[in-house]
């Protein structure tokens, strides 16, 4: 998940705090396709063009924006988002979310059991992983670094940078409509609370943390992370305040990385 | 129409408060350049200190002075800790921004971690729920005291940026912050006092509107949300127009509660400003527009 926004932020230089947001979308439109009886490679299409369609559109107005709007229009997007999944009753269940997700089927083995999906997941990783590094090195990839560099002097030297950007919106849209439906099959329960701003947060500081514009910085930033909750446990707190604390030490960490290492673990300057 | 005429009613005081969130992010952020979500933080943290020393028995206005007090402190603290660090370091806007994200995360959750992560009343204060009737409309006394404090507030902050010493010393450093260090002003003095009175001026509408509805750790990025959006329908820059932005939005927002569902409410107010922005971008009163760096 952290790649698809290290996409955003990193290599075209705009910032989204909306990925959470995006990550339900394809979490939903798997859910609902895969409930609707299609089988596994429809349904994961269906959410990751979905995805890319919806961040390519919605970046469209922010791209011609300075990037403090883009910001507030992130934020914006992300609230609308969690109105949506709350509301839309008919089609997102509302606040209760979708229960009973049926986990893929493919070559006859099916992948509720946890191996099966650490497999998939694993797969599905290093293919988005291999892709990325791919793409980076392309020469579509220099020209992306380029923009970000300096957008006029890409533009002077006849690259078409608005195409540029939404490609990037729509190569980072598939990422998190892939982060979104792993998800969903994985948890196979899905409500709105799990893609609230507060996880477009968390998924900030796992880029952060790991630092930006790399690849390796997307894979150690979620890493170290996770491992956080699990320190926690060891401390001694009521259940009730877990997600606060974990939050709170999201946020300190975020403060403390951006005063003594803005550019994060493994990451270059952002 | 006697309910249209409510719903005006309470959308002028929820327009009100909204009015000086946007106004104090507004100077703040014409001032120092930064987008200061924290201040979101520093809403709820206002509400909270209030409730605190109310409950332990303190009288309630003496309880918005400390809560105001402290509001204006953190706002120090975090001027002086975070922000002026990185704006010394000379590090990206995108840098001071995910800071601020940060500090946001860490007030909110600390408060619910401290209070509780559940909705907070004012159980305490008796005339809480009792109301004026103007003819056949009612207003409770927390909206009428939001309105009049929220008013005195405003008008307080421009007639201190305009008429006052330490005002026009702010607006010198905010309209060219070099040659403000040139002439001695000690930008970064007055940065520390714009965010303290920005945050000490914000916790009124974090008290008042805690009082009239319900404490919560979480809901107060939406508001500074809607705030923001005021601020650049209004041109960003200028605070009556901030202002007056957030008392229309405040009205809008409520006059659609007639005809669709709560939640729905804040987000038509993006989609709606998402559209406004792509078509005027520089604000309805356009005073001037520059992105403060």
């Amino acid at each position: 998940m952290a790649l698809s926004t290290n996409f955003l932020v990193g290599i075209i230089g705009i910032f989204s705090v909306s990925q959470a947001a995006l990550m339900g979308v394809g979490a939903y439109a798997y859910a609902g396709v895969a409930m609707a009886g299609m089988p596994f490679p429809v349904a994961l299409l269906a959410a990751v063009t979905l995805c890319a369609l919806l961040n390519t559109v919605t970046s469209l107005p922010a791209l011609r924006l300075a990037g403090d709007y883009f910001v507030i229009t992130s934020f914006g997007l992300q609230f609308i988002a969690t109105a949506v999944f709350v509301n839309w009753v008919q089609v997102t269940g509302g606040s209760t979310g979708i229960a009973a997700i049926p986990a893929p089927r493919m070559l006859g083995i099916s992948f509720e059991e946890p191996q099966y999906f650490v497999i998939l997941s694993s797969l599905a990783l290093a293919l988005a992983s291999l892709a990325y590094t791919l793409l980076m090195r392309s020469s579509y990839g220099r020209v992306l670094h380029a923009v970000r560099l300096n957008e006029l002097a890409a533009g002077a030297a006849g690259r078409n940078v608005l195409k540029m950007k939404l490609g990037v919106s729509a190569v980072s849209g598939i990422y998190a409509g892939l982060a979104g439906a792993l998800y969903a099959i994985f948890m196979s329960y899905i409500d709105p609370s799990s893609f609230e701003i507060q996880q477009s947060i968390v998924i900030l500081t796992m880029l952060v943390i790991g630092g930006a514009r790399t690849l390796a910085g997307s894979l150690i930033g979620p890493l170290l992370l996770l491992a956080i909750p699990q320190v926690l446990s060891l401390v001694h707190i009521a259940p009730e305040l877990l997600g606060p604390t974990r939050a709170l030490v999201f946020g300190a960490l975020l403060v403390v990385f951006m005063l003594w290492r803005p550019q994060g673990i493994a990451g270059r300057k952002i | 129409m006697q309910l249209i005429l409510q719903l005006v009613l309470d959308g002028i005081v929820h327009g009100c408060a909204l009015g000086l969130i946007a106004m104090t992010f507004s100077y703040i952020y014409v001032t120092t350049g930064i987008f200061h979500v924290a201040h979101a933080g520093i809403l709820t943290l206002g509400g909270y200190l209030a409730w605190y020393f109310t409950g332990v028995g303190v009288p309630f206005p003496v309880a918005v002075a400390i809560a105001v007090a402290g509001s204006a402190a953190v706002g120090v603290l975090i001027q002086k800790g975070v922000y002026e660090p990185l704006m010394k370091r000379r590090s990206t806007p995108l840098v001071q921004l995910i800071a601020s994200i940060g500090i946001v995360a860490v007030i909110q959750n600390l408060l619910a971690i401290v209070f509780s992560p559940n909705v907070l009343q004012f159980e305490m204060l008796p005339w809480r729920k009792s109301s004026l009737h103007l003819g056949s409309l009612d207003i409770s006394y927390p909206q009428l005291l939001t309105v009049i404090v929220s008013l005195v507030a405003a008008l307080g902050l421009l007639l201190f940026s305009s008429r006052t010493a330490l005002g026009r010393r702010a607006r010198a450093v905010a309209s060219n912050r070099s040659f403000a260090e040139i002439a001695r002003l000690r930008p970064y003095d007055v940065y520390v006092y714009v965010v303290a009175i920005g945050a000490g001026l914000v916790a009124i509408p974090g008290i008042f509107l805690g009082v009239d509805q319900a404490l919560q750790p979480y809901s107060s990025l939406g508001l500074l949300l809607t705030a923001v959006i005021a601020m650049i329908a209004g041109g960003v820059g200028s605070l009556p127009g901030a202002f007056l932005v957030a008392l229309v939005l405040g009205v809008l927002q409520n006059l659609v509660l007639a005809m669709v569902p709560g939640r729905w409410s804040q987000a038509l107010t993006f989609a709606i400003f998402i559209t406004f922005i792509l078509m005027r971008p520089t604000g309805l009163f356009r005073i001037r527009m520059q992105r403060a760096s």
